[in-house]
C-alpha cells in the first residue's frame, strides 16, 4: 500500500492548486497590489471613511451576487436585478405612503413580492424551458418599465422612519449597515451553498442537469428556488436603498446587474454552471468596488471610468482562464 | 469471390495495424467489387472499425497498402480517400437539424450565384439526387422534422455527391424500429445497382441477407472468412465470431431458485416503435442479463422501468402499485437505481468530488432538515469506496479524474447509498478496463446475494454466462427467448440476438 502511495499523494498535491484555488490567491494578489498601487496614487484612499465608502457601495453588489452565484452556478443567469431593486425601492415607498399599509406590512410585502418574483421566473424556466436570459431580459425591462411609469421618473419620498435611516446608515464610528447585512447574508449563503442539500443539488444540476434528474433531484425546484434568492435579496437591497434615498427611485441600480455578474465571473464562477464559490464571489465584489472607488478618487473621467471598468473585467477573466487552463493541461 | 473479370475497386493487402498494446488488424487481404454488397461482422474490437479507418483514410497501416479503385491510397489521408471515392456513414448522423435536406447536402459547400447562397439550384439537385433513391422527400423540409431512418437516407444521400465509388455503412439501422429498414436496404440495393461498392457493417443477419451477398467475418484483427452470404447459417456465422477460445473462464454454475419472492412485475410494457410488449418477472436475488445488439430495444426496456420515459402501454407493478410513466422519483423510491449507459454524458458529475456523486441520491441519509453533516457524507463516501474498491486519494477527488471502471463503481455505489434493491445497469462495463470488470462482476454477484435484483444489460455477450442467473434476448423489441444458467452460453446468446428466424 506504502508504495502506491506517491501518486495519489501527487494527485492532491497538484489538486490542491486547482483552478478554484489558483484563482482565489490570484484575487488576492489583485486585491493586495490594487490597494498598495490606489494608496500611493490615491490620497485619500487609506482613510477608514474612504474604506466604509467603499464598504457601502460593495453592499450593494455582494448581497445580489451571493444568491446570483448559485443562479449561475446552477447554469442560468439573471439579468433583471437593478430593474428589480429600483422597482421595489418605489414599491415600498408607494405601499408605504400613498397607499397607507403602513411600513411593517410594506417591508414585509417587497420582501415576498420580490421572491414570489423571482420565483415566477424560476418557473418560467423550468416549467417551460425559457431561457433565462429572456425571461429575466423581459423582467429587466418590465420593472424598470413599471416603476418609471408609477412615479413618471421621479423620487417617490418616505416619512422620516427610524427602521429606514438605521438600514440605510450607518453604525455608530460609521461602519455602513448595508455591508453589515452583506456580511451576514454572505455567512448565511456559504451555509447554503456548502451544507445544505440544496445547495449542493444547485452544483449537481449546474453541472449535470440530465444526471441529476435521474438521481432523484428535483431539478425545477432547484431551478425555481435560485431565482427566488436573486429576487429576495434584490428586494432586500431595494428597502436599504429606499433607506438611503429616503425614498423610492425607479432609476435607481443602474446597471448594477453588470457589476453583480462582473463580481461572480471575476470571482473564478463558470457562466457554463457547475463550479463556483461564495469566496470567489466575496474576492470578485471587493474587486470591483476597489475599481469603482480607485478610479473615482483617481479623478478619472466618469465616462472613461466604464472604459476602464470593461477592459480590467475581461482582462481579469482571461488570466483567470489562462491560470486555471495551466492548471488542468489535460481538460479542455 | 468477385465476379470474374472485374477489378475490385476495394483492394486492402496485407495490412497490418497495432495501437499500444493491441494488435488491431493482422496481415488482412479484404477485396470488393463495384456493384457488390459486402456485409462486414465481428464482435466489438474485432477490428472493423480499424478496417474502417484504414479505407476511409483516417489511419494509416503499419505495413501492407490499401488500394482504392486502383490507386494506392499512402499517405493521402482522408481526403485522399474521398477523392478517391470513398464516403463513410457513421452511426451517429452528422446533420444540422435546424437546416433543410438541401442544404445540409450542401453543408459547408453551398452552391453560390452572383446574389448569395444558391437556394433553387440546391434544391434542384437535392430532388435530382432523392429521385435517384427512390427518396419521395422535399429537400426544403427542415432534417429535424423528419424520422430518423428518412435522416439516415439524407445522410446517405448527402454521400452520393460527386464521384461515389465505396460507400462504408457502419450500422445504418441500429438506431431505426423494425418497420424503417426495409427503406435503408432499398437505398443501399439502389446504390450498389448503379456500381458502387458497399460495406455494410450490421449485426442483423436477416438484414444481411436482404441486402448483402457476400459476408466477411472478422474476428482478434484477423479476417476469418469471406463467403457467399447465402451459403452462411446464423450458427456458421457465431461460430466464426467468437472462434474456439470462446468457451468463458466462470459461468453461474447454479440454476436459479425459483422460490425466490418476484421484486418487480412487468407486462406488456411497450415504448413505441422500439419496444413491444414485454413481459417479465424479476426476482430478488437474481441477476437478469438482457441480451440484445444495438437498436433492440434494451436501453428503452430499461428507461421505461426507471420511469425515464413514459411507456406507450402496460405496466411495472413493484409492491403491488403500477410505477409505469410515473417517472424517475417514484421509481427511486420504489427502490429502483438505474446506471445509465451514456456515464458521462447522463451518470456522473464531473466537478463534483467522489463523494458528493455517492450521495447526491439520497441527501435525508447524510443530514438532518436539509443541513448537510460533512461527517456523515464523508463516513458514507469513504465506507462505500471500500465496498466497492474505489481507488482514489481521497472521498473529495473530482470524479472526471477517475478512471472509467472507477467512475462506473461511484454511479453504481450511489444506488447503494439510496438502498435500492432494483439496480438497472446498462452497459456498465463499457469503457472499463479487465481489472474493474472482473470487480464489477464479482460485485453484482455480491449484490444479488444480499437480496438485491439486479439487471445487467451488456453488447459484450461473452460477459452474461459469468454474470447471469437467467438472460433474456431482445431481439426487434421483443423478448424472444430466455436462458437459463447453467445453460448461459456465448454463442447461443449471440445466435439468438442476430438470428433471422
Amino acid at each position: 500500500m506504502d508504495t502506491s502511495l506517491s501518486a495519489p499523494a501527487k494527485a492532491t498535491a497538484r489538486r490542491r492548486l486547482g483552478p478554484q484555488q489558483l484563482n482565489i490567491i490570484g484575487l488576492i494578489a489583485a486585491i493586495v497590489i490594487l490597494a498598495i498601487l490606489l494608496s500611493i496614487l490615491a490620497p485619500h484612499f487609506g482613510s477608514l471613511r474612504n474604506a466604509y465608502s467603499i464598504l457601502q457601495s460593495a453592499a450593494d453588489v455582494g448581497i445580489i451576487a451571493w444568491a446570483g452565484t448559485l443562479v449561475i452556478v446552477a447554469g442560468e443567469i439573471d439579468i433583471s436585478v437593478g430593474p428589480a431593486v429600483a422597482f421595489w425601492s418605489v414599491m415600498l415607498a408607494e405601499m408605504a405612503g400613498p397607499w397607507k399599509l403602513g411600513l411593517p406590512l410594506a417591508l414585509v410585502l417587497t420582501l415576498v413580492g420580490g421572491g414570489l418574483v423571482g420565483a415566477f421566473a424560476g418557473w418560467l424556466r423550468a416549467r417551460f424551458g425559457v431561457p433565462s436570459f429572456v425571461v429575466t431580459l423581459g423582467l429587466w425591462l418590465a420593472l424598470r418599465g413599471q416603476a418609471e411609469f408609477m412615479t413618471n421618473a421621479l423620487p417617490v419620498p418616505i416619512r422620516d422612519n427610524a427602521f429606514l435611516d438605521f438600514i440605510g446608515g450607518a453604525l455608530p464610528g460609521g461602519f455602513p449597515v448595508s455591508a453589515l447585512v452583506m456580511l451576514v447574508l454572505f455567512v448565511v449563503y456559504l451555509f447554503i451553498a456548502r451544507r445544505t442539500s440544496f445547495g449542493r443539488s444547485v452544483y449537481a444540476v449546474g453541472g449535470n442537469a440530465r444526471a441529476a434528474m435521474l438521481s432523484g433531484i428535483k431539478v425545477a425546484r432547484v431551478r425555481i428556488l435560485v431565482f427566488l434568492g436573486t429576487g429576495l435579496l434584490a428586494a432586500v437591497v431595494g428597502i436599504i436603498t429606499a433607506g438611503r434615498l429616503t425614498g423610492g427611485n425607479a432609476t435607481a441600480a443602474d446597471g448594477l446587474e453588470f457589476d453583480v455578474i462582473a463580481a461572480i465571473v471575476v470571482g473564478g464562477t463558470s457562466l457554463s454552471g457547475g463550479r463556483g464559490s461564495m469566496l470567489g464571489t466575496l474576492l470578485g465584489v471587493i474587486f470591483i468596488a476597489l475599481i469603482g472607488n480607485g478610479l473615482v478618487l483617481m479623478g478619472v473621467n466618469p465616462f472613461f471610468q466604464h472604459v476602464v471598468s470593461g477592459i480590467v473585467i475581461v482582462g481579469a477573466v482571461l488570466i483567470n482562464l489562462l491560470l486555471s487552463r495551466r492548471a488542468s493541461p489535460d481538460s479542455v | 469471390m468477385n465476379t470474374p473479370g472485374t477489378a475490385s475497386v476495394v483492394d486492402v493487402r496485407g495490412v497490418s495495424k497495432r495501437y499500444a498494446n493491441v494488435q488491431a488488424l493482422v496481415d488482412v487481404d479484404f477485396e470488393v467489387a463495384p456493384g457488390e454488397v459486402r456485409a462486414l461482422l465481428g464482435k466489438n474490437g474485432a477490428g472493423k472499425s480499424t478496417l474502417i479507418r484504414m479505407l476511409s483514410g483516417a489511419e494509416l497501416p503499419d505495413r501492407g497498402e490499401v488500394v482504392l479503385d486502383g490507386v494506392p491510397l499512402g499517405t493521402a489521408g482522408v481526403e485522399g480517400a474521398r477523392r478517391l471515392g470513398v464516403r463513410t456513414v457513421y452511426q451517429e448522423l452528422s446533420l444540422v437539424g435546424s437546416m433543410t435536406i438541401a442544404e445540409n447536402m450542401f453543408m459547408g459547400r453551398w452552391l453560390r450565384s452572383a446574389r448569395g447562397v444558391d437556394y433553387r439550384a440546391m434544391a434542384e439537385q437535392t430532388a435530382a439526387a432523392l429521385r435517384r433513391l427512390d427518396i419521395d422527400l422535399d429537400p426544403g423540409t427542415p432534417v429535424s422534422e423528419l424520422g430518423i431512418a428518412d435522416q439516415q437516407m439524407v445522410e446517405i444521400a448527402r454521400s452520393l455527391r460527386d464521384d461515389l465509388k465505396v460507400l462504408i455503412l457502419d450500422e445504418p439501422t441500429s438506431s431505426l424500429a423494425a418497420g424503417e429498414v426495409h427503406r435503408v436496404l432499398d437505398t443501399v440495393n439502389q446504390i450498389a445497382s448503379e456500381g458502387v461498392a458497399v460495406i455494410y457493417v450490421s449485426h442483423r443477419l436477416d438484414e444481411i441477407r436482404r441486402v448483402a451477398a457476400t459476408a466477411s467475418v472478422m474476428r482478434d484483427g484477423r479476417l476469418v472468412e469471406t463467403a457467399p452470404v447465402t451459403e452462411l447459417s446464423t450458427q456458421d456465422v457465431v461460430r466464426m465470431m467468437l472462434g474456439t477460445a470462446a468457451q468463458e473462464v466462470s459461468r453461474v454454475a447454479r440454476p436459479p431458485r425459483a422460490d425466490l419472492p418476484v421484486t418487480v412485475c412487468v407486462r406488456g410494457l411497450a415504448v413505441e416503435p422500439k419496444l413491444q410488449s414485454v413481459d417479465l418477472d424479476l426476482r430478488a436475488g437474481e441477476v437478469l442479463g438482457l441480451a440484445g445488439i444495438l437498436g433492440s430495444g434494451r436501453t428503452e426496456l430499461l428507461q421505461a422501468v426507471a420511469g425515464v420515459v413514459a411507456p406507450s402501454g402496460g405496466s411495472v407493478v413493484i409492491d403491488g402499485e403500477d410505477i409505469a410513466g410515473r417517472g424517475v422519483r417514484v421509481a427511486i423510491g420504489k427502490g429502483i437505481g438505474l446506471t445509465p449507459e451514456n456515464r458521462k454524458e447522463d451518470g456522473i458529475f464531473p466537478l463534483l468530488g467522489i463523494d458528493e456523486n455517492m450521495v447526491v441520491s439520497d441527501w435525508k441519509a447524510v443530514g438532518r432538515l436539509g443541513v448537510l453533516s460533512p461527517r456523515a457524507i464523508s463516513s458514507a463516501a469513504v465506507s462505500l469506496m471500500r465496498r466497492l474498491s474505489v481507488k482514489a486519494a481521497s472521498s473529495h477527488v473530482e470524479i472526471a479524474t477517475l478512471s472509467g471502471g472507477n467512475q462506473q463503481k461511484v454511479v453504481l455505489a450511489r444506488w447503494l447509498h439510496a438502498r435500492s434493491r432494483v439496480l438497472l445497469l446498462d452497459e456498465p462495463t463499457r469503457g472499463v478496463d479487465v481489472e474493474a470488470k472482473a470487480q464489477l462482476y464479482a460485485l453484482v454477484r455480491e449484490l444479488a446475494a444480499t437480496g438485491c435484483s439486479v439487471v445487467f444489460v451488456s453488447s459484450e455477450l461473452e460477459e452474461l454466462p459469468a454474470v447471469c442467473d437467467r438472460v433474456l434476448v431482445l431481439r426487434g423489441g421483443r423478448l424472444v427467448q430466455e436462458i437459463t444458467a447453467p445453460d448461459v452460453a456465448t454463442d447461443a446468446l449471440l445466435a439468438a440476438a442476430m438470428s433471422d428466424d
